[in-house]
């Protein structure tokens, strides 16, 4: 595990606001949001829903726009980047290459197989053409899925076998923060426990995650630390194994 | 971003007293498609005409750059456009008819560009026209034959191998898919993503349907009433469209 002084991602002040114009009407998402997080750290996210977790990983992704404060991402090379008001082509970049986001409503890319779109991820973080197969190959094994799946399209997949396809073209080759977003939501028992036992070793190798689990147990068995959302705003933060009770967790 | 390929800058365009599109502007660099979506009417192919040389701007410039050389688009005379879209901007049209000579075959579609670009062996000329149908995925039995006898799927493939004869430095896709039935149409878009995806191109593709500009490009504008009014990551304008306008787009694709 890295011991990396810097942190990969620095949150300060960030605000969500909708502003939903056919009503006129401003809707308050994430107030004052302030988080650090480094290599190797694992921070999960809990609260009720509404609280403002997914909104929080989307500000991060972009797929939501800030509305005010800061969103720091460190690059491998030392530069840092603000997410908040990054141009659309420096975010495509961080997306590609600095950034992995896993979240239960992302489908895979459609009318590609399998196999494609996980190579596809490989070749867009920096793994050379030759090597992108075995990358790949390598990454739908350790997520179970079936090599017969390898070379259909994902739209044929279940909910759980496309939630794999994320899963490795989201962790393969790991991007320095990972954004996961119930990434285990729609798997069976055992898959459950291999994507668990994949995310926690990404962790060990020194990958940052952010994460939100609907389940307290996958929180307490894996999170280094937890932080506490509520009505847009963090109101704890602290040990999984005190936040998390464990009659909760089970 | 300073690696722009294309840069246009206050583009504007005045039919008479009706404006098609008002200062618009945008970079875009090569391996990458842009978007611009909006409604019928919006000046999204205003905007695109004017690129393309089909019609003069009222005001604003264009450039496109090679390396170190730059060509302001609009600066150029009659014979200098025509070389320009003969080998350096392509334009794929909604209207087969508007890129192809529907009464000629296939392969003299794609001759006619090339012989424009300087080619004279009829030997060569024949084999590159069947490698651009093999990749468009044309059937080589049908080369010959007249375009107004093929389906419209298959016009605006051979319409795309013409786009791509001579590897153009931009390529503008003007709804590039629309009016094709939805199965047609979806073969149509997986070769198109397929060909951005290999020709390291600078593209803007126009389309009012948001499944087109979300499976061919990473960023978007939205034009209205002749306006950019939001600009930004694909996912990001449907996740999060900041526009009053947008925002209704948005949901009306919703349903």
């Amino acid at each position: 595990m890295t011991t990396s002084p810097h942190p990969v991602l620095t949150v300060s002040a960030l605000e969500k606001r909708f502003y939903l114009h056919a009503i006129d009407r401003e809707v308050d998402a994430l107030r004052g949001i302030d988080l650090t997080i480094r290599p190797g750290e694992h921070v999960a996210l809990v609260g009720a829903s509404g609280a403002g977790k997914s909104t929080l990983l989307k500000c991060i992704w972009r797929s939501y726009v800030p509305s005010a404060g800061h969103v720091l991402l460190r690059r491998p090379d030392s530069s840092v980047v603000d997410l908040a008001s990054a141009s659309e082509q420096v975010m495509i970049d961080v997306r590609q290459r600095d950034l992995g986001y896993v979240s239960q409503f992302l489908r895979p890319e459609q009318r590609r197989s399998v196999l494609d779109v996980v190579q596809r991820a490989a070749r867009r973080r920096g793994v050379s053409d030759g090597d992108a197969l075995d990358e790949a190959s390598a990454a739908l094994t350790r997520v179970g899925l079936e090599r017969k799946l390898w070379a259909t399209s994902p739209v044929v997949l279940s909910g759980g076998e496309q939630q794999r396809v994320n899963l490795a073209a989201g962790t393969l080759a790991p991007p320095g923060l990972l954004l996961l977003d119930e990434p285990i939501a729609a798997l069976d028992a055992q898959n459950r426990e291999s994507v668990l036992g994949l995310i926690a070793e990404l962790v060990d190798s020194g990958t940052a995650v952010l994460s939100v689990f609907h389940d307290l147990g996958a929180v307490r068995a894996l999170a280094t630390r937890v932080v506490v959302l509520d009505g847009g705003s963090i109101v704890a933060e602290g040990d999984p194994a005190v936040i998390v009770p464990s009659e909760l967790a089970s | 971003m300073d690696e722009w390929t294309l840069r246009a800058e206050g583009l504007t365009k005045h039919f008479g007293p009706v404006v098609g599109c008002d200062d618009v502007s945008f970079d875009v660099a090569a391996g990458e498609a842009l978007g611009i979506i909006g409604e019928s009417g919006s000046g999204k192919s205003t905007v695109l005409r004017c690129l393309a040389g089909d019609i003069a701007p009222t005001l604003g410039a264009a450039r496109l750059r090679r390396r170190a050389e730059t060509v302001s688009l609009f600066e150029l005379d009659a014979s200098q456009r025509r070389a320009l879209r003969v080998e350096t901007v392509s334009v794929v049209y909604q209207d087969p008819a508007e890129g192809l000579d529907l009464r000629i075959s296939a392969g003299g579609n794609i001759a006619e560009r090339l012989t424009a670009a300087g080619w004279r062996h009829f030997g060569r000329i024949r084999a590159r026209a069947r490698e651009l149908l093999e990749r468009v995925e044309v059937p080589l039995d049908r080369m010959d034959d007249p375009v107004v006898t093929f389906s419209g799927g298959m016009r605006q493939r051979v319409q795309l191998a013409k786009a791509i004869a001579n590897n153009p430095l931009l390529l503008l896709l003007d709804e590039p898919t629309t009016g094709l039935d939805a199965s047609v149409a979806s073969g149509v878009l997986d070769l198109i993503r397929s060909l951005l995806e290999e020709l390291d191109v600078a593209s803007v593709v126009v389309s009012h349907d948001m499944g087109v500009i979300s499976m061919l490009t990473a960023r978007v504008a939205v034009m209205h009433r002749g306006r950019v009014v939001e600009r930004g990551l694909t996912d990001q304008l449907f996740e999060d469209p900041q526009d009053a306008y947008s925002q209704k787009l948005v949901a009306a694709a919703r349903g």
